[in-house]
């Protein structure tokens, strides 16, 4: 299984980057996984989004809506690809700790 | 000048890839990307992959198949795949396909008219291992030497191959470098059928090794017989996002939108790809708005896989295959309606109406209808207001290859654009001599590695010369463009592609629906339903 390393720490990641393994996530792993998304520093409206993605994910078992996404943390889909320059499924979600989006999304 | 790929080559002990492409090597695409040294370079596959996975065919790596630790292993897959060779051309355990396969085997004239209609081979600068008959010849030779078991006459009839695990391994990641698109088979003077070759050969490797892409098995046909949906939405989220887009759509539209769920005895059931719902909610919330307006009785189901026509199993594997197309039979039988009608999925409807066919037996063959021919029949009804003033903006459309040349499901949709688009163009060559948008069979949701690269560099590359040139006339940014593609997978293989090659932000070319066309131009709706700016 691929392995994602930084700053001393290590996590098992999908062939994607993906956090295999939701439950170990937790504000710093956010923090970590970040320096691999071009994310240089974690804000106020970055950690809005990561908090919505978590709770929903928590809640429903996977990824919101996009148009969800927006209208709930009242960002639009630009400002979500300013904060995560890969995007929300590919950038906000890794940072979320959440598995790769499925199905034909 | 690059020594050509033989097939002697597949054999070769090692894993070093066969083929390399340069962005140089590539078909030339017209402006404004007629330069290829300003082409992305593409990702080189990462050193933990190519130790561990098998990648000794070209630049990419689709199956992340996992490298034999022992000779013995080696061998003990390679005995598996001739017992899944075998059971290919055995009645019992092929009687859907055995008859076109074996006239591909033993019918070809190698006159090569297909490679010139295959747009992989053409954009790859003609390289000789995606020729369509390359993969072929590859099956026929093993065919003639191991299922007709001829002699040494055979083999100087037919040529020889050696079969080893190397070979086997290419050839797995060789069955996915075509997009089961068929424009090959549709140009064959004798009928033999290459892309079907490559579906058998994926087929083989998935129920008989248990070999296929992870997104179309474990988080695809796999995912949707658990949870319901390739997406993971089960029931009660689906219900939920509906709701969501009910609202969304009402407040846009300033007309009350409610979708019905689960009515008994209604007239149609839609079912839509759940793709659409949960990255393309406008689509479905046309839907919605679209019936009720023309007081359709309809419902969605909220029944396993009733919700999300999507049928993966049509493009590796045929016994999932059936699993998912009774799952959407029985949704229907449940609810007594009168018909299923497929919403904007091109796979959904090849699987549901055609292939199915054979599957559907007794009370499950129930009708099935395009929903192309539904909207047409609406839209020139007259019982929608429709100002085509309103799309006053140059459309092309998108031919989705299972929808077009493979149903032949062509003129509805045209006769709507030609009646709300007044800019509408075709793109050439069109309808069932159309180009896969280089996303067919999987591929726009296969997206690990840098399978992504060669999707746009080389598969998605015919249709994207194609939509430059429909465009050509009009490609500055002050002049919006919409190419209407109604097909989830065409869609995401478009939204990925313009973005990589950033022609929205340069050139404005927004990628869409019908539907989303088609409520656009009601009257009743407050203008701007088509969303220039949610990109």
């Amino acid at each position: 299984m691929p392995v994602f390393e930084v700053h001393g720490r290590t996590y098992d990641v999908d062939e994607d980057g993906f956090l295999q393994e939701p439950s170990v996530w937790n504000q710093d792993v956010a923090a970590d996984f970040a320096t691999s998304e071009g994310v240089a520093e974690l804000t106020d409206a970055h950690w809005k989004v990561i908090n919505y993605l978590r709770n929903y994910y928590l809640q429903f078992g996977i990824a919101p809506m996009i148009r969800k996404l927006c209208k709930e943390t009242g960002f639009k889909l630009n400002e979500i690809y300013q904060l995560f320059p890969s995007g929300p499924a590919k950038g906000a979600c890794k940072l979320a700790g959440l598995p790769k989006p499925t199905g034909c999304v | 000048m690059k020594e050509a790929v033989k097939l002697g080559d597949m054999s070769r002990p090692g894993r070093t890839p066969l083929a390399h492409l340069e962005n140089e090597d590539l078909m030339r695409l017209p402006p404004p990307l007629e330069d290829p040294s300003k082409y992305h370079n593409w990702t080189a596959l990462a050193p933990h992959t190519r130790e561990k996975y098998e990648c000794g065919l070209d630049d990419t790596c689709a199956l992340n198949l996992p490298q034999p630790q022992t000779k013995e292993e080696e061998a003990q897959l390679v005995a598996k795949f001739l017992s899944g060779l075998e059971k290919l051309f055995t009645r019992e355990n092929n009687w859907t396909f055995l008859q076109p396969l074996l006239l591909t085997m033993e019918h070809c004239a190698k006159c090569q008219t297909c490679s010139e209609a295959c747009h992989i081979y053409e954009a790859s600068g003609r390289n000789e291992l995606y020729r369509p008959t390359f993969r072929s010849e590859v099956l026929r030779r093993l065919y003639f030497q191991y299922v007709k078991h001829g002699g040494l006459l055979s083999s100087l009839q037919h040529g020889a191959i050696q079969l080893n695990w190397p070979l086997v391994a290419r050839l797995a990641e060789l069955s996915y470098r075509c997009n089961l698109c068929r424009r090959c088979a549709q140009t064959c003077p004798i009928g033999a059928d290459n892309g079907l070759v490559a579906h058998e050969l994926r087929k083989l490797f998935s129920q008989e090794m248990g070999i296929a892409a992870k997104e179309l098995h474990d988080t695809g046909s796999m995912l949707q017989l658990k949870a319901g949906s390739s997406t993971g939405m089960n029931a009660e989220v689906v219900k939920d996002n509906i709701r969501f887009i009910d609202e969304d759509t009402s407040e846009k539209t300033g007309i009350q939108v409610e979708t019905p769920w689960d009515v008994e005895g209604a007239d149609i059931l839609l079912i839509h790809n759940a793709g659409e719902i949960l990255a393309w909610p406008e689509n479905p919330g046309a839907f919605a708005l679209i019936l009720n307006a023309a007081g359709v009785k309809w419902t969605l189901s909220s029944e396993l896989a009733g919700y999300d026509s999507i049928n993966y199993g049509l493009w590796y594997d045929d016994a999932q295959f059936a699993r998912v197309a009774l799952k959407h039979a029985q949704a229907a039988r449940k609810l007594g309606v009168r018909k299923i009608v497929l919403a904007e999925c091109g796979h959904a409807h090849k699987a549901l109406s055609v292939i199915a066919d054979r599957v559907l037996l007794g009370d499950l063959s129930i009708p099935r209808e395009s929903s192309m021919t539904l909207l047409r029949d609406i839209v020139m009804s007259g019982r929608l207001g429709l100002d085509p003033d309103r799309n006053d903006f140059p459309v092309t459309l998108h031919d989705p290859c299972n929808l077009v040349r493979l149903m032949g499901v062509v003129e509805p949709q045209r006769e709507i654009l030609r009646k709300i688009c007044p800019r509408f163009r075709e793109m050439e060559p069109h309808g069932v001599d159309n180009y896969c948008c280089g996303g067919g069979s999987g591929f726009a949701i296969m997206s690990g590695n840098n399978f992504p690269d060669w999707r746009f560099h080389v598969s998605g590359r015919k249709k994207l010369e194609q939509i430059l040139n429909a465009f050509a006339d009009c490609l500055d940014p002050s002049v919006p463009k919409y190419l209407c593609a109604p097909c989830s997978n065409c869609k995401g293989q478009f939204r990925d592609m313009l973005a990589y090659y950033n022609l929205w932000e340069k050139n404005r070319i927004l990628y869409g629906g019908l539907v989303e066309l088609i409520v656009n131009a009601m009257t009743d709706v407050r203008p701007g339903y088509i969303e220039w700016e949610w990109h």
